[in-house]
């Protein structure tokens, strides 16, 4: 849904945009990752490696994952909250997501992390941690088009009886950045991202 | 009138179809196609179109020549390897060809992100003599899919819409036209010996066929002159670039910083191969570079015709290992690609640069492998998770090892650890199959010391489920088939079946009973049960286990991902003695283990209970509970 959600809201604001999704095996509590290119030149949907303006990590080590994508300059907005996985895969590493956040906030020099999760869960639904990150990243003027136009999109989007519940995760994620709006944004220190 | 809207491939795909007037539309649901059949069902009553999943893309198929040979525009939606299910009437229908129009969609998917191979429809097209277009953008399939109707109604040929996962499922704003209620005035069947293929028939329709692939060729080198799908343009170097689909992307945008270095031969019309207006493009070029995803289709046209007309050029693609052979392309993949080429080709072009990421990649801690695996409350869970134990049980009294045939669905991901529940997995329907074949070799060389075990999906069952029955009844295959029946087509994103009782366009409709076509095809043992209780399961599956020949169960149970969880489970730290069997058995991606050792639940629980039910210690339970 985000990228759509981005991709639709950029066209109503007047870009041309191009996503790629992952559909289908990939979805089943494996790693996705999800491309959005929004402007006049966009070319494929697949984002070339060191060019991407901002990473939106639903998850600590994903957002890890995919840096490789970010150019320099470019912003970072983490969820703090891990998803832990069940079993340990053969070769796979002890998931350690507070040295990651700290690997993450000393190493990028323009992130937001935040436990979006415990925000959208304090506000009605954990579920809706990924509305919580786009407006965030609204919110921190991070896109470019202004809140409004995923307002907008997401009122159309969202079936009438989780609409108030979104509308509160969304204005308290943007209330969350709001110290945050502009350009020399600082770190957010890292709450225990774990929910139990 | 026209408005632009953001739209998945796929969408753009449908609404194309149904702007060229489809009548009606056949399909099998399989990623990434499944979203052109669903858009065209969700508005079928609207404009009047007859849109139905089939069991299978052979019945998809012929469903729609059917409604072709009576005049009608028709569309069939596959992905990749459901066009091998369908390839038998395929090859035929080609000679025949079709009246009204017949656009075959088919779903290449490079990578694979979620397929059993990367095979590639336009050698499909190539092998079946039928034409291939490939579009490469959303937009591009939305303009090619009316194309594909009018060169289908025009040429009496069935046309492959062919697109890869990055087409499929990339969204787009896309510009496209008002859609009119569309006419069901379809001809009729009109009796003729045209319909009917014998030998004869085939005899004298083989030269024809063979004529239309060189009128199609001329005809796509035309389309070169208005630019309109194919184009090509002249570079400052003699160096040229050909491609197609979203490969074509790739490479534009790889060489953006050389503008007007290559020359650029861009087709959207890959099968059969514009010829002369490849010819007109190498003239003039000493080095090729072709950039195409799966098999180097356009490289070995392009050998070719340098071959037949003698010429003096280089061709660089994946045959001299400038290009991987295999795995999904992307721009990064591109640029190495073309700068293998450059070095090779000896020019004085520059090499082309990568992007250097804003982080060193090498300072990232190394991060866990995060792999598919069953949801969080999946009812397959707890039937492998029985027949396990059932298994074990089999072995330790009787000393008879069991062996686990796989299928292809959400239950494919019972070969994730813990469960390892998937000893083979080749393709639709033959787990079935496989352990009929295994349970005939045991019998002569284990002594009958190996039990078969057969699992299948629901949907699976119907698709190519019961004609694998049929035969491992018939020659007294001792297998024991489970059917996962969790309601619904999950896998694809939860398309009814002939099980559901509801059509894609929602209308009621009989219900086919798994169990009763079970019991009709003669296995001796059919039970039905519930899949929330872990013991019952484990019952039924030794039950099964321990018949002689062909037994079955069908376990029901429903799909998570599209029914409410009831309440979530949570662990008493008093009673815990951190054990941790509900996290080494079952592999729950709701369950993790923090550093104290206790387990912890996640709130994507969906109440399944099968860790309670698995906890020696009664330390699992209802969050309400404690």
């Amino acid at each position: 849904m985000a990228p759509r959600l981005l991709a639709t809201a950029a066209m109503d604001a007047g870009f041309h945009v191009a996503t790629a999704e992952t559909i289908g095996m990939a979805q089943r509590e494996g790693s996705v990752t999800s491309h959005v290119r929004i402007g006049d030149d966009v070319y494929g949907s697949l984002i070339p490696q060191g060019t991407a303006d901002l990473i939106i990590g639903l998850e600590p080590a994903e957002a890890a994952r995919n840096l490789r994508y970010l150019r320099k300059g470019g912003s970072v907005v983490v969820n703090g909250h891990a998803i832990m996985p069940s079993t340990q895969g053969k070769g796979s590493e002890e998931y350690d997501p507070d040295r990651l956040i700290g690997f993450l906030n000393d190493n990028c020099p323009d992130i937001i992390s935040a436990d979006f999760t415990r925000l959208a869960k304090d506000a009605g639904t954990y579920k809706a941690a990924n509305v919580a990150m786009i407006a965030a990243a609204a919110g921190a003027g991070l896109l470019p088009f202004s809140q409004e136009y995923l307002w907008d999109v997401l009122e159309k989007m969202i079936p009438e009886k989780y609409r108030d519940v979104n509308r509160r995760v969304f204005d308290r994620a943007i209330e969350s950045v709001s110290d945050t709006k502009g350009k020399g944004m600082e770190s957010r220190a890292f709450n225990d991202g774990r929910v139990r | 009138m026209s408005s632009k809207r953001i739209l998945m491939g796929n969408e753009a795909i449908a609404f194309g179809a149904m702007k060229a007037g489809v009548q009606i539309a056949s399909g099998y649901p399989g990623t990434p196609s499944s979203e052109v059949m669903e858009t065209i069902a969700s508005h079928a009553k609207e404009y009047g179109i007859y849109a139905e999943w089939a069991t299978n893309e052979k019945v998809a198929l012929e469903t729609a020549v059917g409604a072709a040979y009576s005049g009608a525009n028709a569309i069939v939606t596959m992905k990749q390897v459901g066009l091998n299910v369908a390839s038998d009437p395929l090859m035929s229908l080609s000679y025949i060809g079709v009246k009204g129009s017949l656009v075959i969609l088919v779903s290449d998917d490079p990578g694979p992100h979620s397929s059993q191979t990367e095979q590639d429809t336009r050698a499909f097209g190539h092998f079946a003599n039928i034409p291939v277009l490939d579009p490469s953008t959303p937009q591009e399939a939305y303009n090619m899919t009316l194309l594909a109707f009018r060169l289908s109604h025009e040429m009496e040929t069935p046309v492959i819409l062919r697109t890869t996962t990055r087409v499929s499922h990339g969204c787009a704003d896309v510009v496209i036209g008002d859609i009119a209620p569309i006419p069901r005035d379809i001809e009729g069947f009109v009796k003729d010996t045209r319909w009917t293929i014998f030998p004869k028939l085939t005899a004298q329709r083989h030269p024809l066929l063979e004529d239309l692939q060189l009128r199609l060729s001329d005809c796509f080198s035309e389309y070169f002159e208005d630019n309109s799908f194919n184009s090509l343009s002249k570079g400052s170097s003699r160096i040229g670039i050909a491609a197609s689909g979203v490969s074509y992307l790739y490479a534009m945008e790889a060489v953006r910083k050389l503008p007007g270095v290559f020359s650029v031969f861009k087709t959207a019309t890959v099968y059969p191969f514009p010829e002369k207006a490849a010819l007109d493009f190498l003239k003039g070029i000493t080095d090729l570079i072709v950039v195409e995803e799966l098999d180097p289709y356009m490289e070995e046209q392009f050998l070719q015709l340098a071959g037949k007309h003698h010429l003096n050029v280089n061709i660089y693609g994946k045959k001299n290992g400038c290009f991987p052979v295999s795995g999904e392309y992307d721009v990064d993949v591109v640029i190495d690609g073309i700068n293998s080429s450059l070095e090779r080709g000896n020019t004085d072009v520059p090499g082309l640069s990568h992007s250097p990421p804003a982080i060193n990649l090498k300072e990232v801690p190394s991060l866990l492998i995060r792999a598919p695996t069953l949801c969080a409350g999946c009812m397959h869970r707890t039937v492998f998770y029985a027949f396990k134990k059932a298994a074990g049980k089999l072995r330790s009294q009787k000393g008879i090892d069991s062996v686990f045939s796989g299928d292809i669905g959400c239950y494919t991901l019972g070969n994730a650890r813990p469960l390892n529940m998937v000893d083979t997995c080749l393709c639709m329907g033959a787990g079935i199959s496989i352990a009929a074949g295994l349970s005939h070799t045991q019998e002569y060389s284990n002594n009958g010391k190996a039990k078969q075990i057969a699992f299948i999906g629901d949907s699976t069952f119907f698709h190519s489920g019961i004609a694998a029955v049929v035969s491992a009844v018939y020659n007294s295959a001792d297998i024991t088939i489970a059917v996962l029946d969790n309601r619904t087509t999950a896998m694809t994103g939860h398309q009814p079946h002939p099980g559901i009782g509801i059509t894609a366009v929602g209308s009621p409709a009989k219900i086919i009973d798994i169990a009763e076509v079970l019991k009709s095809c003669g296995v001796g043992l059919v039970r039905t049960i519930e899949a929330d209780g872990l013991d019952g399961c484990i019952d039924a599956a030794t039950e099964a286990m321990q018949f002689e020949g062909p037994s079955a169960v069908v376990f029901r149970g429903k799909c998570v991902a599209i029914s409410k969880g009831e309440g979530q489970y949570i662990v008493d730290e008093d009673k815990c003695t951190g054990c941790k069997l509900c996290i080494s058995q079952l592999g729950c991606p709701a369950i993790f283990s923090i550093s104290s050792g206790l387990p912890v639940i996640q709130d994507t629980c969906s109440g399944c209970g099968l860790c309670a039910q698995t906890c020696p210690s009664e330390a699992i339970v209802l969050k309400e509970v404690l």
